[in-house]
């Protein structure tokens, strides 16, 4: 119960408060020493570490592949929401699911497609595509789909009338869109380009298979081929200052913008355009990303499995076991923790567990390989028994896909009547009791689906497994990096097609929790 | 079928039966996974003796046994390198080894004993034979930069900067040019633009392509495209030339370990005729033992031995030649 003043009595509240402020402090630890890490350097190190050349051509690297991909992101998915939504075409529902799925794409695997398809000998006619474009052209691929999701939201949110009286004024009908249309768009726009941009800067896989050193590849490389742990350090942190950069230019954004309907009334919907003359080639446009993007990738590594060598079944149950055990215990772990944020942030909101839950989301923007870099610190000096173990790698996936479980629960905890659990608590229950007996068994849908997020999640993670496995613990993922590092294509063909079922299961439960469709 | 299933349960129990009654021999190996299992295999069938591989890299394994210190459940450090094994002998993590394994090598056996070698691998030049004459190509691999400049390559050479063998190459030229030389060197190589790649089959797969036309790398990986049907050049320099560098894998036995009888065995697996040939059979290494069939791939033994600088493998200058790579930002 909570007081008048809306203070929640602390002893009955502790059994949430505790794991919940764990689980912040379990983010922001780590992340710490890796600051303590860097500033262990002598002012002699420092000073060569923040003049080398290299620096600059890193940030060069990172920032042109981020502007690209948000560029090329926002030609394919603009087109591609307005068209699913606005038209008359047929089938646009089955289209938005198929455009949805190159999500179930990872980079490493889209890479590995691509240099398994490509180049002399491969299975298309066409030259190698490598290094940057080959980088923007992946990662574009398997990224428009979160700009797109947020558009097409956008596009069906949209009150027509605003239009409308635009073309009643006689602005015709391209202007109208720019100057009417498009500026509603913008918030779904700043959020997509969020979600787009901390992928391309924690993206491992894709630059690292293409050749291309941003910053992300840069931490892994020092870290395990050049052994400048304190450089890695460094780097590390320039890359979470590129993050928190991304993330308050989209918050500034997001403050300026204030587009909502005012007034009663719901909106209208909007009459769908028919395209006449362009219909055959809107369809062309609707099939050309998903052709390249699931098609191809499907095709390739269905041909190339053909090509597996028998003998390394054995590999292939070996990686799919271990994948299993990391997972699995991620996945409880994450909807473990998400559980007692989630409850703080619903039945008791304030600013302090509005925080925590800020922090469980920072885990999954936190890039990757500076989050392992963190775990390797922290563990290697203050737990040091865990070092190099699986429960390491385990607690670090946990944090990382904290969020992904914390979404579905949320969602599911706020559709629960908060009077049932007073109900309990009137018959004399405690918080924690009420929660169990009540709450928790109408909640179930959503701790599966965030439990199954957070397991596929952990299946198709790459750098921080590939940081933190204990030695030779191969996993369905790095075994498909390293055998494509190695030009081995057939070999990791198998490995490659299950995580891409997986993660188009991941797909499913996605768009099954967020009833998007 | 119902036969079949139920033999297959009787060895299933037999094994496991066998494997709690027999002894379990761990080995930290450098050496990649998918060359050396199916030889790991092949030493349990014939021996009975459990043998559980932790592979990882040379630096990760020197890593962990240092923090494993007296705990470590190692019995077998399998290295991919000279210099790992010779720091993990100068930290005091081997044990010194018996005459009767040491006498079987042919060359290359350490002063400190601690452990044996086992192969040898020599770097090379990978190269498009469409491209360049043999005779054309140059005699040493300082030469490489300027040869490339005068036939217009830039952007059209590979290297391997990440790779433990290329990172020793670069010790070794600092161990017998100098700093300042190979310094030199680095730059006019990088001045060239060349493609860096994460392995040896990448960047061989990439001459094969087309996409460069030559590259530094390790015999076998030649020796493996040629098995495999794809017409590549593998080039020596001169003799004592540092671009054919020669670099030993070898192992020790751990001063932890509590099966030396079994670690012995697998140690005098490796270097018996049956590991020899494994070695130079299916990955294509030159053995250290005499008297194994050589590959109509492969040299003599004599002559690739001559073909190597002599240098002290164990005390090469890794440190120095990292910190100048990193210096160049080639790393």
């Amino acid at each position: 119960m909570t007081s008048a003043r809306g203070f929640p009595q602390l002893p009955g509240l502790l059994p949430f408060l505790v794991p919940a402020l764990l689980t912040g402090g379990g983010v922001a630890l780590p992340l710490l020493y890796l600051v303590l890490r860097a500033l262990e350097a002598d002012p002699e190190t420092l000073k060569a570490i923040l003049l080398r050349p290299k620096n600059l051509e890193l940030v060069r690297n990172t920032l042109s592949l981020l502007l690209g991909v948000l560029l090329s992101t926002t030609l394919l998915a603009l087109p591609l929401a307005f068209l699913t939504t606005r038209t008359g075409l047929k089938g646009k529902r089955l289209f938005s699911i198929l455009l949805t799925l190159p999500l179930a794409i990872p980079g490493y695997v889209g890479a590995y497609v691509l240099l398994a398809a490509t180049g002399p000998g491969g299975l298309l006619p066409l030259p190698r595509l490598e290094g940057y474009w080959g980088a923007l052209l992946v990662l574009s691929l398997i990224t428009y789909p979160y700009l797109f999701l947020g558009l097409r939201a956008a596009f069906l949110g949209l009150d027509p009338s605003l239009e409308e009286a635009a073309r009643t004024l006689g602005v015709g009908p391209l202007r109208a869109f720019f100057r009417v249309v498009f500026p509603q768009l913008l918030p779904a726009l700043l959020s997509g380009y969020l979600v787009v941009g901390l992928h391309v800067l924690g993206d491992f896989g894709t630059v690292s298979l293409l050749r291309y050193e941003t910053f992300s590849y840069a931490i892994y490389l020092q870290y395990n081929a050049a052994f400048d742990r304190v450089y890695a350090a460094w780097l590390a942190l320039v890359l979470l200052l590129f993050t928190g950069g991304l993330l308050l230019l989209e918050g500034v954004f997001l403050r300026r913008l204030s587009l909502a309907r005012t007034g009663k009334g719901s909106g209208k919907k909007a009459k769908p355009i028919s395209l006449g003359w362009f219909t055959p080639w809107a369809y062309l446009l609707l099939l050309l990303p998903v052709s390249w993007a699931l098609v191809l990738p499907l095709c390739a590594l269905f041909h190339l499995a053909s090509r597996f060598p028998r003998e390394n079944l054995t590999g292939l149950w070996e990686a799919l076991l271990h994948s299993a055990l990391a997972a699995i215990p991620t996945a409880l772990l994450a909807v473990g923790m998400a559980l007692p944020i989630a409850y703080l942030v619903v039945r008791h909101p304030s600013p302090a567990s509005r925080l925590l839950e800020r922090l469980a989301y920072m885990g999954y923007a936190i890039p990757p390989l500076a989050l392992a870099l963190a775990w390797i610190f922290f563990s290697l000096k203050s737990l040091t028994f865990l070092y190099g173990t699986l429960p390491l790698l385990v607690l670090a996936l946990a944090f990382h896909f904290l969020a992904e479980g914390l979404g579905p629960v949320r969602g599911a905890l706020y559709q629960v009547p908060r009077r049932l659990e007073e109900a309990a608590r009137t018959l004399g229950d405690t918080p924690f009791r009420a929660f169990f007996r009540v709450t928790f068994p109408l909640l179930w849908r959503g701790a599966v689906a965030g439990g199954a997020l957070a397991f596929i999640g952990a299946v198709k993670e790459l750098p921080i497994t590939l940081l933190l496995a204990p030695m030779g613990y191969s996993t369905l993922s790095t075994r498909v990096f390293s055998y494509t590092q190695g030009a081995m294509f057939a070999e990791a063909a198998p490995f490659a097609l299950l995580i891409v079922l997986l993660s188009a299961a991941f797909v499913g439960v996605l768009l099954w929790t967020e009833r998007r469709f | 079928m119902r036969l079949g299933r139920f033999v297959t349960l009787i060895g299933i129990v037999a094994l496991g039966l066998a494997s709690a009654q027999g002894q379990t021999l761990t080995v930290y190996s450098g050496r990649e996974q998918s060359l050396v299992e199916p030889l790991v295999k092949q030493f349990q069938a014939e021996t009975g003796i459990r043998v559980q591989v932790r592979y990882g890299t040379d630096a990760q394994i020197l890593a962990a046994l240092q923090e494993e210190g007296g705990r470590s459940p190692a019995d077998i450090f399998w290295a991919n390198t000279a210099g790992a094994l010779g720091q993990a002998a100068a930290k005091g993590l081997l044990r010194p080894l018996g005459e009767t394994l040491l006498q079987q090598p042919a060359a290359f056996v350490p002063a400190s004993k601690a452990w044996v070698p086992i192969t040898l691998r020599l770097r090379v030049l990978a190269y498009n034979p469409q491209k360049f004459k043999p005779e054309e190509l140059p005699t040493s691999i300082l030469d490489l930069p300027r040869f490339a400049q005068d036939k217009g390559l830039a952007g059209r050479i590979g290297w391997t900067p990440t790779y433990s063998s290329f990172q020793d190459m670069v010790a070794g030229m600092i161990a017998l040019h100098g700093e300042a030389k190979t310094r030199e060197w680095l730059s006019a190589m990088k001045a060239l633009n060349p493609k860096s790649y994460a392995s040896n089959p990448a960047m061989l797969d990439a001459v094969r392509a087309g996409e460069i036309d030559l590259g530094s790398t390790n015999h076998y990986y030649v020796v493996r495209f040629r098995r495999a049907g794809y017409n590549l050049g593998l080039h020596y320099f001169k003799d004592g030339d540092v671009g054919n560098l020669a670099l030993v894998t070898g192992a020790g036995i751990l001063k932890t370990s509590r099966n030396l009888v079994a670690a012995n065995r697998f140690l005098t697996y490796l270097l018996s005729p049956k590991g020899q040939q494994y070695f130079a059979g299916n990955i294509g290494e030159y053995p250290l033992v005499k008297g194994v069939v050589a590959d109509t791939h492969l040299l003599p033994l004599e002559e690739a031995l001559k073909k190597s600088p002599r240098l002290d493998f164990e005390k090469l200058p890794l440190d120095q030649a990292l910190k100048l790579l990193r210096e160049l930002g080639i790393l």
